[in-house]
């Protein structure tokens, strides 16, 4: 099936500073995002997976490469008009909902903020159901408007913040690790909000996690980013069954097994990036299976795949 | 819900202990998100924790009536605090029957009544003065922490105007244009701001990167708007606290000045006057120096502390 991607992002590279003091946290990173699809963007902290997000919201300046939105840049600055569209349709789940809320601004005004911005409302009573409709989709109350986040668990408030992208009825949710400073016991519930507005809206989700149990269950497609560069892009079962760039590897055999015996057994693979003979043998963003994209030099490549036995799944 | 619990035979056994004392409750989704409604109000809770404190009570029914009273006394009085007597009787007559509360000055006048008028002077004073300081260096530090493009230029503006005595410019600016309301006004607050404004620009750098921002950013919140739900609802307690300290600072620097005798015009009745005045007979009539002094103290003190006791409460880390 050939499909147009819904966001296309192209040698992305984002680049804070200048001269010496220069830092590129993301470099040459290229993926497409399908619609309906969850993709999600995997690595250690520090790695670049939120400036990705930050930089396809256009808070964070891109320095050279693209992303288009259904064919259309907007990497640069785009037209007012695009912009109102552009800030409808890609809407973004923060991390911490403990800091991603306004403590002195009511829920009502917080889940608005959006149709504020752009008049996306015909009348205050337009607006009044919007908010109540976006509140109870995310399994909240509507009485909950009146009154303050501080008043609300952090799964609450983190479906506060998903109330808050949806209000707008975007067709793109770049999550930057939604889950991640939640409570384990109400993880799920966040998950589960999120997988039944993905199926009942047909939303694309840019999932950003380092959490591989929980990308395993959500996503269609997962991407391994390691210091700024992309190293491993496949169908998520295919990448838990079939690794083939050490780091991924590495990250794989670091997932804990709820079994105490293959848990006692489980030997760690350590990624050293001195490995890799880059310097007179440059990488290249190669396809070593249909739609499994890997970063390796031809010598790594043959070698990777000539190991990589398709083998079971390694939890059932 | 109460429940009566039947006394059970001992030992118990277990399929007793269940249907006495547990009853299988129905899983209700929408139930289990109610949580509990403290009805929190922001500036109920600044009032209420406010006035907890018994001093703070007692200095703001201090701070609030003086105020009042000076400002009321020209309606209750018709003594006017310049009528000049020419009678040698009059002159230097000591507080007591026939000469008035505070007593009278070198010329005979009321100073009673010169107390009030010129507490109502100076309090204008502090008042006009705090709110170009405060709502300048609010407006102006408010866009400095938040746009950076401007951090650089404002930086060097705040080295240059503080590296400047503050008490220069005042007498400066005092020899420059005519001594009057305005001078004083003009010389405070064409420095007074840039203070203010860098201890907000402070405030707003630590929470202008806060994840709430970027979230109202990337929903295309307008920079107007930000500012005025983002980071201003943030900065109250401060703004209370810097009006609350910056009124008895003026009031202070404008008696400083009429001492140096560069403050308003002596004809014109301020605290600053009297007690310049006060100062030249204090040998002989000490209490022309102290009644208006005992009046500038707690204006002064019941502001100063009034204003930080408000502040305090107006924190809502102290609201539990």
């Amino acid at each position: 099936m050939i499909q147009e991607p819904i966001l296309s992002v192209h040698n992305l590279t984002v680049r804070f500073g200048t001269g010496r003091k220069a830092f590129e946290a993301v470099s040459g990173v290229s993926f497409d995002l399908f619609e309906g699809e969850t993709l999600s963007l995997v690595g250690e902290s520090g790695s670049g997976k939120t400036t990705i997000g930050r930089a396809i919201m256009r808070v964070h300046p891109v320095s050279t490469g693209s992303i288009r939105y259904r064919g259309q840049e907007i990497a640069a600055a785009v037209g007012t008009k695009d912009e109102k569209l552009l800030r409808q349709k890609i809407q973004m789940i923060f991390q911490d909902p403990m800091a991603s809320l306004n403590e002195r601004a009511k829920i009502d005004y917080i889940v608005s903020e959006g149709l504020y911005n752009f008049r996306l409302f015909a009348s205050e009573k337009e607006r009044r159901a919007r908010v109540e409709n976006a509140l109870l989709e995310v399994g909240l109350l509507p009485e909950f408007a009146s009154r303050f986040p501080h008043e609300f668990s952090g799964g609450q408030r983190q479906r506060i913040g998903i109330a808050r992208a949806l209000v707008m009825e975007p067709e793109i949710i770049i999550a930057d690790e939604p889950i991640s400073a939640l409570d384990v016991s109400i993880r799920a519930q966040v998950i589960n909000v999120l997988n039944r507005l993905k199926r009942d809206k047909s939303l694309s989700y840019l999932f950003i996690a380092h959490d591989l149990s929980v990308v395993r269950f959500i996503s269609d497609r997962i991407a391994v980013i390691h210091r700024g560069h992309l190293v491993e892009l496949a169908q998520a079962e295919e990448l838990f069954s079939r690794p083939l760039h050490p780091y991924t590897r590495a990250l794989l055999s670091a997932i804990p097994v709820p079994d105490p015996d293959a848990e006692h057994n489980r030997s760690l693979i350590v990624y050293d990036p001195s490995m890799h003979r880059y310097d007179s043998d440059p990488p290249a963003w190669s396809e070593a299976y249909p739609g499994h994209y890997v970063l390796a030099n031809p010598a790594e490549l043959t070698t990777w795949v000539a190991n990589a036995t398709p083998e079971p799944a390694l939890s059932p | 819900m109460k429940r009566t619990v039947t006394a059970l035979p001992y030992p118990a056994r277990p399929e007793d202990v269940e249907a006495a004392l547990f009853v299988p409750a129905p899983f209700d989704a929408e139930e289990s998100e109610r949580t509990g409604y403290s009805r929190y109000s922001y500036w109920r809770s600044t009032v209420r924790t406010f006035l907890k404190s018994r001093s703070s009570i007692v200095l703001l029914v201090l701070m609030i009536s003086f105020s009042v009273f000076a400002f009321a006394y020209p309606l209750v009085s018709n003594t006017d605090p310049n009528e000049v007597s020419l009678e040698l009787s009059d002159w230097n007559k000591r507080p007591g029957p026939g000469a008035g509360i505070f007593g009278t000055d070198g010329l005979g006048r009321d100073i009673w009544a010169r107390t009030w008028y010129g507490t109502r002077t100076s309090l204008t004073l502090g008042l006009v003065i705090a709110l170009f300081d405060v709502g300048l260096g609010m407006f102006m530090g408010a866009l400095w922490g938040y746009v950076r493009g401007i951090d650089r230029v404002m930086t060097e503006i705040y080295n240059v105007l503080t590296n400047i005595p503050r008490t220069v410019v005042l007498v400066l600016l005092s020899y420059i244009l005519q001594p009057g309301f305005w001078t004083i006004v003009i010389a405070m607050s064409s420095t007074g701001w840039i203070s203010i404004a860098r201890f907000i620009r402070n405030k707003v750098l630590t929470i202008r990167d806060a994840e709430y921002n970027v979230a109202s950013r990337c929903l295309g919140t307008p920079l107007s708007r930000i500012i005025t739900m983002n980071i201003l609802p943030f900065l109250v307690s401060i703004v209370i606290m810097e009006t609350a300290l910056t009124i008895p600072y003026t009031i202070g620097v404008e008696v400083f000045l009429g001492f140096i005798g560069l403050g308003l015009p002596v004809k014109e009745v301020s605290l600053g006057n009297l007690i310049n005045l006060g100062k030249n007979n204090f040998m002989l009539y000490p209490y022309q120096l102290t009644a208006p002094t005992v009046v500038l103290a707690v204006v002064t003190i019941s502001f100063y502390i009034v204003g930080n006791k408000f502040a305090d409460a107006s924190d809502p880390r102290n609201h539990v």
